[in-house]
């Protein structure tokens, strides 16, 4: 049983460390500096997640092949076999975009993200990430737990459960779903599985009339205003003292005292963090707030600066719902679907870099842009593609990270990987920039020491700083 | 050279002697140390399959006899030299990755610290044989539980605490067996009863309450993962989930021998074949996720397909193992367990005991008498489909048939027709229809040019299913679907006949038939899922084609994303009345009902006796309510999309390290062999796969798996107390827990299954002990000794979970509904989704209706999308199995619990509850008190609470009381 076990343990059963966890302490704070394992570089991260699977010879992985070889067979060799999961393999499909070097490093970048590309030197790309599945549920599974099943801890449940919290006045991960629809495996991505509740994800619905659930009582409830809730607060502290005076050696009981007075707190740091109206109309206008087509995600990311800025570990940002449309999820018409869905997100992404960055932010602030596979070379009906677990691109900005570089490598149709990297990998990063070695971030559940990256996972060093 | 070797010969020494002297500090344990390294590196050549050189390194006396290590002499032994590649000979592993240099030293440390390697294999505790132990002689001890618990006290120099008074013990014991508050007057009741067996009955009329099933088949949930959704990305509800659930709330009332509970649920409809409500206890198998995209969506012959079928199996076994045995089965997918002796090839060998089931739907009969008539008239049907019936009889019968039946019946007759396309290849078939070919448009339209000898005043479209078309068709979209926007009937002059009304065999949810006729081209007809096999629709037009006119139907099919016909057939009709319906009978007898009567020959009349016959029967039956269905394992039910019915046994394969890509050995059904006692499977059948689990089912049930008797009486101590005698209730493995009294449990276990393996006597026996008795006061001096109190020498305090909260509201606000069974309430809103999960949505659900009322247990669990109100408080969302409640403390769960619209609204009938008992606030404080936590408030108490709600209301004064401390723990 290592520490944080042990701290679980017994504040499920009767010691005296409950409070441990319900707190910004300054421990926590130190050991956010030093590292649970090692230095830190990062202190907080933002994952973009693109739901759907972006298409990556559409986007960043340039293969001149498939322009020379477009309407032909898809051919890799004799004997190979081709499948794709919901249709026949077509021919090849070269991408109805034009591509262009950007940036000191040259990075060839497609038209769909004219924004982005302006940042390719802040950026390092993995340009072969592959996946186990070709199914959108196991693949986002395995994208946000390092497992294809359903009951995993999600990345920020285990960062929640390693580094603790920064702010008491506001949860540790917050999730930002599309406000068209949740992703595919709904809430299923945001769960901190068999790790302890206190570690989910919460998600906030910033244009809702109830952004976080139950953060105040419901309107019909005329009889509860400021002033009962503020006397309330005091009666309940009195009846829990008494109670737990009589009722000594018991840490559960004090920590359900205090857990009341940081649920105030979040009431009255909450709203001020989603109000963006305290923003400057430059501001507005960089994330695209001011343009429809942008608006959506652009306040998501807007809302996610405002949330890392007040201490917020980790903000989980989604552009795209699951379903068959309005997403990454191209099938029919790569040239009609992909710029629309792109197109959202490119501003806000680029304002969002920027601003990180002009506020010194991406110093500490690690950017995580992730799908959950890759797309076909070859067409599904005439011009859209199927999905693809072979090989897809992410890419990484900020806190520890090498800027302008790319690692990794797809074969020449970009269907499979030359030189590729797993998901594990992409995770074992991400926690390595946040001082924590992730073979050594584990729970115990159902006979197995789970971490993160199950028994896989390596640190690609040839991004780092 | 040779300096150079001896520099680096010289450089490894000193560093392997600092290495050495900082591991041997730690203490190196075989199985949690060494073996993972083994398995990692030497078993693949050295393990159960495969000796090369004679080697095996899985086992303890094969290991000791290689002369591999010298114990206690780590630089003598051939094992380090090996490893580090310093034998000149060879090195280990011969290729892959070589280890790590902390392995190579976790080793070395082992080896000098005396190679110690545990008891063989097998003779782990849990997996022993279960013998009586002796229960220890204890002074004025009568109890066994209480012998065991106290001796092992004063070992550690500690006490029971004073016995809890009456009013703490029935609080206590009504929310362990029924998972609810005791009602004022139970308590007042209860502590003025001077009968010195008040305690016994008291036990007794719980247990005989209902309340008690429902309160413990809620633990078994837990344990099975059940919940009504499939989870996955198409979270899509399992109508039929429930039964499972109800037959547990049953079998706990019931008492059902565990034996039988167990069978029950592995094969209840193998070993217990004439009870049919052992078919819903197979719920159990199917309880956990399903991922519909990859089993039933994405197509047949694809790797992640294949792939699926694995994982759901492991999911199966480990449900099985987890719940049954509380075995960590799942380690040895991949490879060997690491820890405990179970072997890979003995995993796949339990695969292959569920290779003949999957998930879905199957009926069974819930009501005797019904199934009694049902039976008869099945019966019934045989003989009719077998010619066996009076044809004279029925003869004389057949004349006022017809007449009936000729108004319902349209005669259609296949068109000729010249076909064309806008963008598809047409190839015709010789049953008259045409297949549509080539690269797939996103849209088309199809036209059909014909000239008949007949008028024309119905046309019929049969769209066929064909193995060229995905899914089978009769769709071209990848999954089998099709949608026609619209229908037009053209004369050659350009003149459109109207169609006035349209019928078809079977409409998709949102595509019905009345869509292709409404002139909007962006609505449609469509057929999904119904995919691989034909369906029709029929067309009534508004005025008749005349005989000999020329004549197009155009098919638009404008929806896009390839939505297209593969294969169609045109008919049409010239009866004078067409009916609106698909028909009723097949064509034959259509074709015989056209000949003249006195025309017919004998082999006609008796095709249309029996088909009279079958309708007639076919009726009573559907006027039958439907059998039950349950979601549960099956072998056999009707395919839905690319999932189909295994049909027997699958052949399972070994995958080498758990990779779909690279199949193995084919795995015969088998089980571990580590657990002494039971033996290996027997199956009478293999082939037959309910064989195959009832085997499994008796060999989990065995008088002899001490594994299986110890893991449940675990489980119920667990329940009793806040933790079990074994900390980990389900992992009994090496790296479980260590037992806090083993002599205990498996005192418990034999003392279990002698008496029949009955839950209640087993629970009378434990809260009738002091132990369960004793107060749980804090004493500082024990908790120095035992902080944990793992031996029991106080009660442990526990929070109430999740359900309990919500069922202990709503019985002091007076609303609980006491109903028991039946679908499962929906406590939110419900409505179509984007994709194939529903939207659903909490903050919509209205608390006033019936459904808010039910006991929790009743609750529709949602897998994806999880209640806020449940999940602050530790509800498990059943994605994976949950042996112990967690009870976390938030800031999330504070607001829950004072804001939710459900606390809320019922803090407001509480309210209305308790101002009708008196017009005097204070009385008024005093009741609520009462209702809430059990008590009389002190006068301070009440003062203070009534002025409170003199100035914001009652309501808000009964919110208070369900969010203090008093009203969530249980002493």
């Amino acid at each position: 049983m290592n520490r944080r076990e042990a701290l679980f343990s017994l504040a499920n059963g009767f010691g005296g460390l409950a409070l441990a966890h319900l707190f910004a302490t300054d421990a926590v704070a130190e050991a956010g500096k030093s590292g649970m394992h090692h230095p830190a570089k990062a202190k907080r991260v933002i994952q973009l997640f693109m739901n759907g699977g972006a298409s990556q010879m559409d986007t960043f992985d340039y293969k001149p092949e498939l322009f020379s070889r477009d309407g032909q067979k898809f051919d890799p060799g004799a004997g190979v076999h081709v499948e794709a999961v919901t249709s026949v393999p077509g021919n090849v499909l070269k991408p109805p975009f034009p591509f262009k070097q950007h940036g000191q490093c040259g990075r060839w970048v497609s038209s769909v993200f004219p924004q982005i590309a302006n940042h390719v030197d802040d950026i390092a790309f993995l340009m072969s990430v592959k996946s186990k599945t070709n199914v959108h549920g196991p693949a986002s599974y395995l994208m946000n737990t390092g497992f294809t099943l359903p009951g995993f801890p999600c990345m920020g449940a285990w960062m929640s459960y390693g580094l603790g919290r920064i702010t008491d006045n506001l949860p540790t991960f917050v999730v930002l779903p599309d406000p068209k629809g949740l992703p595919y495996n709904a809430q299923g991505n945001f769960s901190s599985g068999f790790l302890p509740v206190l570690h989910q994800g919460t998600i906030i619905r910033p244009t809702n009339p109830t952004p976080i659930a139950d953060l105040h009582p419901p309107e019909s409830a005329k009889y509860i205003t400021p002033k009962s809730e503020d006397d309330g607060r005091i009666v309940l502290e009195q009846m829990n003292r008494e109670h737990a005076t009589i009722h000594p050696g018991d840490s559960r009981l004090d920590a359900r005292i205090s857990a009341y007075e940081l649920a105030a707190k979040m009431q009255l740091a909450a709203p001020e963090a989603l109000d963006l109206r305290r923003e400057t109309k430059a501001v507005h206008t960089l994330y695209g707030i001011d343009d429809p087509t942008t608006a959506t995600f652009g306040r998501q990311c807007l809302t996610a600066r405002r949330m890392l800025e007040r201490g917020v570990r980790f903000v989980q940002v989604w552009s795209g719902a699951g379903g068959a449309s309005n997403n990454w999820d191209n099938h029919t018409n790569i040239k009609k679907e992909l710029p629309a869905i792109a197109g959202s997100v490119d501003r806000p992404i680029a304002a969002l870099l920027s601003d990180l960055k002009q506020r010194g932010l991406l110093e500490d602030t690690l950017v995580v842009w992730s799908t959950e596979f890759g797309r076909h070379p070859f067409s599904q009906g005439a011009d859209g593609r199927d999905h693809n677990g072979g090989t897809s691109v992410q890419w990484l900005a900020g806190a520890g990270i090498k800027g302008g570089v790319a690692h990794g490598e797809s074969d020449l149709w970009s269907w499979r990987g030359n030189k590729s990297n797993d998901v594990h990998d992409v995770h074992a990063t991400i926690l390595h920039l946040l001082g924590i070695d992730h073979e050594q971030l584990t729970f115990r559940h159902n006979g197995s020491n789970r971490r993160l990256t199950d028994v896989h996972g390596h640190v690609v060093k040839a991004i780092l700083s | 050279m040779l300096m150079c070797c001896l520099l680096c010969s010289l450089v490894h020494m000193v560093w392997a002697g600092e290495a050495t002297a900082q591991s041997t500090a730690a203490k190196i344990d075989f199985t949690r140390d060494v073996q993972p390294i083994f398995a990692k590196h030497c078993y693949t050549c050295h393990g159960e399959r495969k000796q090369k050189a004679g080697l095996r390194l899985d086992r303890r006396p094969d290991a000791l006899l290689s002369k591999l290590f010298v114990v206690g002499k780590s630089a003598e032994s051939r094992l380090i030299r090996l490893v580090s590649g310093t034998d000149p000979e060879n090195r280990m592993p011969p290729d892959g990755q070589m280890l790590l240099a902390k392995d190579i030293e976790t080793l070395r440390a082992w080896i000098d610290q005396g190679a110690k390697w545990p008891a063989p294999e097998g003779d782990h505790w849990s997996l022993r044989r279960l013998s009586l132990p002796a229960i220890p002689a204890t002074k004025d001890v009568q109890h066994p539980i209480d012998a065991f618990i106290r001796t092992k006290l004063s070992e550690k120099g500690l006490s029971h605490s004073a016995p809890a008074d009456r009013r703490t013990l029935i609080r206590r014991l009504t929310f362990n067996l029924h998972g609810l508050p005791p009602t004022p007057a139970e308590i007042e009741s209860f502590v003025r009863d001077d009968s010195p067996k008040a305690y016994e009955q008291l036990v007794e009329r719980l247990l005989a309450s209902p309340r008690y099933g429902e309160r413990w088949a809620r633990h078994w949930m837990d344990i099975a993962h059940f919940a009504e959704t499939h989870g996955h990305d198409q979270d899509v509800i399992r109508e039929n989930a429930w039964p499972y659930r109800d037959y547990l709330i049953r079998a706990f009332n019931a008492d059902l021998p565990y034996a039988r509970f167990v069978q029950d649920q592995i094969a209840g409809d193998v070993l217990n074949s004439g009870d049919a409500s052992a078919i819903a206890a197979l719920g159990f198998l199917a309880a956990g996720p399903w991922d519909e995209s990859s089993q039933s969506s994405i197509r047949d012959d694809t790797i992640d397909k294949k792939q699926a079928q694995y994982i759901d199996r492991d999911d199966m076994i480990t449900t099985v193992f987890t719940a049954i045995a509380s075995t960590s089965i799942h380690c040895a997918r991949c490879h060997d367990h690491k820890f405990d002796p179970i072997s890979q090839k003995e995993y796949y060998g339990l695969q292959a005991v569920f290779a003949g089931v999957e998930r879905a739907n199957r009926s069974y009969e819930a009501d005797p008498a019904l199934a009694k008539i049902r039976g008869e008239l099945l019966a019934k049907k045989a003989d009719i489909l077998a010619g066996k019936f009076d044809l004279a009889a029925e003869r004389a019968k057949l004349d006022e048939w017809e007449k009936q039946i000729a108004g319902r019946l349209t005669r259609w007759k296949t068109l000729n027709v010249v076909v064309s396309a806008k963008d598809s290849k047409i190839e015709p078939q010789t049953d008259g229809s045409f297949r549509f070919a080539g690269k797939r448009p996103d849209k088309d339209v199809y036209s059909f040019k014909a000239t008949t000898g007949r008028i024309v005043t119905a046309i019929r479209l049969e769209v066929l299913s064909d193995p060229s078309l995905p899914m089978g068709g009769p769709g071209r979209q990848d999954n089998g679907n099709l949608h026609l926007s619209e229908i037009r009937v053209k004369l050659s002059d350009g003149t459109i006949i109207p169609i006035t009304s349209a019928a078809a065999d079977f409409n998709q949810d949102g595509w019905g038939i009345a869509r292709a006729i409404d002139g909007n081209p962006a609505t449609a007809w469509g057929i999904h899922p119904a995919v691989g096999k034909m369906h029709e629709a029929v067309f009534i037009l508004k005025q008749p084609i005349p005989a000999n006119a020329t004549f197009t139907v155009e098919l638009d099919q404008l929806h896009g994303a390839g939505h297209l016909i593969g294969r169609a057939r045109l008919s049409v009709s010239s009866d004078a009345n067409p009916a609106v319906s698909v028909n009723p009978l097949p064509t034959e007898v259509v074709e015989i009902l056209a000949i003249a009567p006195e025309k017919r020959n004998e082999a006609q009349s008796k095709t249309l006796i029996q088909h009279r016959l079958l309708i007639d029967v076919e009726a009573r039956l559907a006027v039958l309510p439907i059998p039950q269905m349950v979601y549960a394992a099956a072998s056999d039910f009707a395919t839905i999309g690319s999932f189909k019915a295994p049909k027997g046994p699958r052949v399972v394969h070994m995958l080498i390290r758990g990779d779909i890509t690279k199949p193995g050995e084919t795995a015969n059904a088998g089980t571990i062999a580590c657990v002494q006692g039971p033996g290996p499977l027997i199956i009478a059948n293999p082939t037959d796969e309910g064989q195959r689990r009832a085997a499994i089912a008796r060999w989990l049930t065995d008088r002899e798996n001490g594994l299986v008797w110890r893991s449940i009486v675990n489980r119920v101590w667990h329940h009793h107390f806040g933790r079990g005698i074994m900390n980990t209730p389900n992992d009994f493995g090496r790296m479980g827990a260590t037992p806090t009294h083993p002599e205990l449990l498996d005192w418990l276990a034999v003392w279990f299954r002698d008496r029949g393996g009955s839950l209640k006597d087993l629970h009378r026996l434990i809260v009738t002990s002091e132990t369960y008795r004793q107060s749980s006061a804090h004493n500082a001096d024990y908790t120095k000794i035992d902080s944990d109190n793992a031996y029991l020498w106080r009660m442990n305090r526990t929070r109430l979970d999740a359900e309990s909260v919500r069922d202990a509201v709503l019985a002091a606000s007076g609303k609980l509904d006491s109903t028991m069974h039946g679908p499962s309430s929906r406590q939110f809103a419900l409505s179509p989704g984007i994709h194939v999960t529903p939207k659903v949505e909490y903050e919509k659900f209205d608390f006033d209706s019936p459904a808010s009322r039910r006991r929790s247990v009743y609750r529709f669990v949602f897998r994806t999308l999880p209640d806020p109100f449940y999940e602050a408080l530790d509800c498990p969302d059943a994605s994976q199995f949950t042996p112990v409640r967690a009870s976390s403390v938030t800031a999330l769960q504070a607001l829950a619990m004072m804001n939710d619209r459900f606390t809320v609204r019922y803090a407001e009938h509480f309210a209305k509850r308790v101002e009708a008992t008196s017009q005097d606030c204070l009385r008024q404080i005093g009741f609520a008190y009462e209702e809430a936590l059990g008590r009389s408030p002190t006068e301070l108490e009440t003062k203070r609470l009534a002025d409170f709600a003199e100035r914001h209301g009652l309501a808000n004064a009964c919110r208070l009381l369900f969010n203090c401390n008093e009203f969530l723990f249980v002493d």
